[in-house]
């Protein structure tokens, strides 16, 4: 099943002014699979008789956009940069006694990672006071971080057990985060292209695998309006696959094992 | 009998759809969307078969699943990564929908309060009497167009 | 390296075993605890067992139990692969000496990430 071009187009059109993401040719099997769901709950054939009917109504955009901008979400994802949260980037914050620090968790999703965070300063290091701020576009997904409430599908992704029992505790067929842990995470809605949201300067900011969808300058705008929004001696971690190198060279890129964590250039405490 | 308060969780389709839904994506289709809410009547089952596992407690239940012999195939060749050709045996037919009916019973069990413990699956080719038992729910799902039921029984001690 | 898949469920073994043999494991299999134990007696390069909890003769909670109590196992990871899904059975499972828990239906990443976390998968590797 393929898409036509104009369904494409129109599509991508949409996201594009709706949220800078650059839905390019090759990327028709994602507008596919992320749309399905709702041509099927619409009782429409496919997604192009979909489309064909929705795009004159403009109360329905912001469902598609939502639909095309989630990202697949998981606990802990990747692990790496949770790690040299715990073994580097803390017991440095410690080190210039810094008991009350500020996290921005950018395009959060449905909050796995803000809580994922939140979970290793409590396990390792109480005494740190966390104040998160998670942001995204999507009303949706920011609902759902705050109602901490996770699907049983949803918990047995990438969450160790013994920080299961520790923290969550079972609703019906939900699983919900302790009260205390969803004390320390307030979720905004944001646009990376906006100014930073408030509840800065930060110490620590993620912006996992988002600045992929972007254009080069587009990621060099974000990229400096991020380091605009942090303390000096702050760190950002971005996806896997994601670098600042040959885009901003602000940034100063640390290696710890196998993975890499980027400071604002020059600037220390 | 009014429903047990331990099961009124379970009173609409709508879990059981869910706990279904979910079986089905990750581990039989690989991916969502070919299980869905049966539309229209009552399906009738080609030479059906009965599997089942029940929960111990205060009032013990039967979480049953329905489904014609070739569909239990199918569900069988999903699971085993047979080919078409490959004949399925009484066994493996037994061992895969008997896992299906495990794997729901036990997400079911985990929506109520005290539950016991869940029995190991049960096959059979002749429908069970139900006759003194009272049923909670029975809905019906729609797999790649074929009928499957799945049904809750409080089951008189 | 040898992992044990602990199921009756011929299916549930099976695809168990696709996903542990994906990331580079040897599987051998037990269809109860009692069988369990004698395979983790013949099989002394063991290092993972994926354990279902409802089984005739002797269930996982039990095998996690008498494995517990052999020191010459102490470094056998033990993950819980079941439908048993309360908190409570979660964490007495834990408290017993099981290491992972993990809900039936999973999809293949949610074990991964689980043997990622335990380090018994190297990320890098995966690539």
């Amino acid at each position: 099943m393929t898409l036509t071009a104009e369904t494409f187009d129109f599509v991508a059109a949409l996201v594009r002014r709706n949220s800078a993401i650059q839905l390019e040719r090759g990327k028709e099997y994602l507008v596919e699979s992320r749309l399905a769901p709702l041509a099927r709950s619409a009782g429409a054939a496919d997604v192009d008789a979909y489309v064909r009917s929705m795009r004159a109504d403009v109360t329905k955009h912001d469902i598609v956009v939502e639909a095309l901008t989630t990202n697949e979400t998981s606990w802990f994802r990747d692990l790496n940069p949770f790690t040299v949260l715990r073994t580097t980037v803390f017991p440095d914050l410690k080190a210039r006694n810094k008991n009350s620090v500020r996290i921005w968790s950018a395009a959060c999703s449905t909050g796995q990672e803000a809580y994922s965070i939140a979970m290793i300063i409590a396990d390792n290091f109480p005494s740190v006071q966390a104040n998160i701020v998670a942001t995204d576009l999507a009303d949706g997904v920011l609902v759902k971080g705050r109602s901490g409430r996770y699907t049983q599908l949803e918990i047995n992704r990438g969450l160790p057990a013994p920080m299961l029992v520790k923290h969550f505790e079972r609703q019906g067929p939900s699983f919900e985060i302790s009260s205390q842990l969803r004390s320390q995470v307030v979720f905004r809605k944001h646009n990376l292209l906006d100014s930073p949201p408030a509840g800065g300067p930060f110490d620590i900011v993620f912006l996992r695998n988002v600045l992929i969808y972007f254009d080069v300058a587009t990621k060099r705008e974000v990229l400096k309006r991020i380091q605009g929004a942090m303390t000096p001696g702050g760190y950002l971690f971005l996806g896997a696959a994601e670098t600042t190198i040959g885009v901003d060279e602000s940034w100063e890129r640390i290696q710890v094992g196998s993975s890499s964590v980027y400071r604002p250039r020059g600037k220390r405490v | 009998m009014t429903i047990p308060a331990t099961w009124e969780p379970l009173s609409d389709a709508d879990s059981v759809l869910t706990i279904a839904q979910d079986l089905f994506s990750t581990m039989i289709d690989g991916e969502p969307g070919h299980l869905y809410p049966w539309m229209g009547e009552r399906p009738t089952l080609e030479d059906p078969r009965f599997t089942w596992v029940d929960v111990a407690g205060s009032v013990a239940t039967r979480v049953m699943l329905m489904a014609g012999r070739a569909t239990g195939e199918q569900l069988t060749r999903s699971l085993l990564a047979m080919e078409e050709s490959e004949p399925v045996s009484d066994a493996d037919f037994a061992d895969a929908v008997g896992e299906i009916a495990n794997v729901v019973g036990g997400n079911v069990k985990s929506l109520v309060t005290n539950p016991g413990a869940l029995t190991l699956p049960v096959v059979t080719h002749e429908e069970p009497d139900m006759s003194k038992d009272f049923c909670l729910l029975e809905t019906y799902f729609g797999w790649r167009g074929a009928p499957l039921g799945v049904a809750l029984w409080a089951l008189t001690p | 390296m040898k992992a044990l898949v602990i199921d009756d469920s011929r299916v549930m073994r099976k695809i168990v075993s696709n996903v542990l043999v994906g990331v580079g494991f040897e599987c051998i299999e037990a269809e109860n605890g009692q069988v369990a134990l004698d395979q983790l007696e013949a099989h002394s390069d063991v290092v993972l067992c994926c354990i279902d909890w409802n089984m005739p003769v002797m269930t996982g909670f039990e095998f996690v139990v008498a494995a517990r109590k052999r020191p010459e196992w102490r470094n056998v990871t033990l993950m819980m692969v079941t439908t048993e899904g309360e908190q409570d059975q979660i964490v007495r499972a834990l408290a017993a000496g099981a290491h992972e828990y993990v809900l039936k239906p999973f999809t293949p990443e949610v074990i991964i990430a689980k043997l990622q976390f335990l380090g018994l998968v190297d990320l890098k590797e995966m690539a």
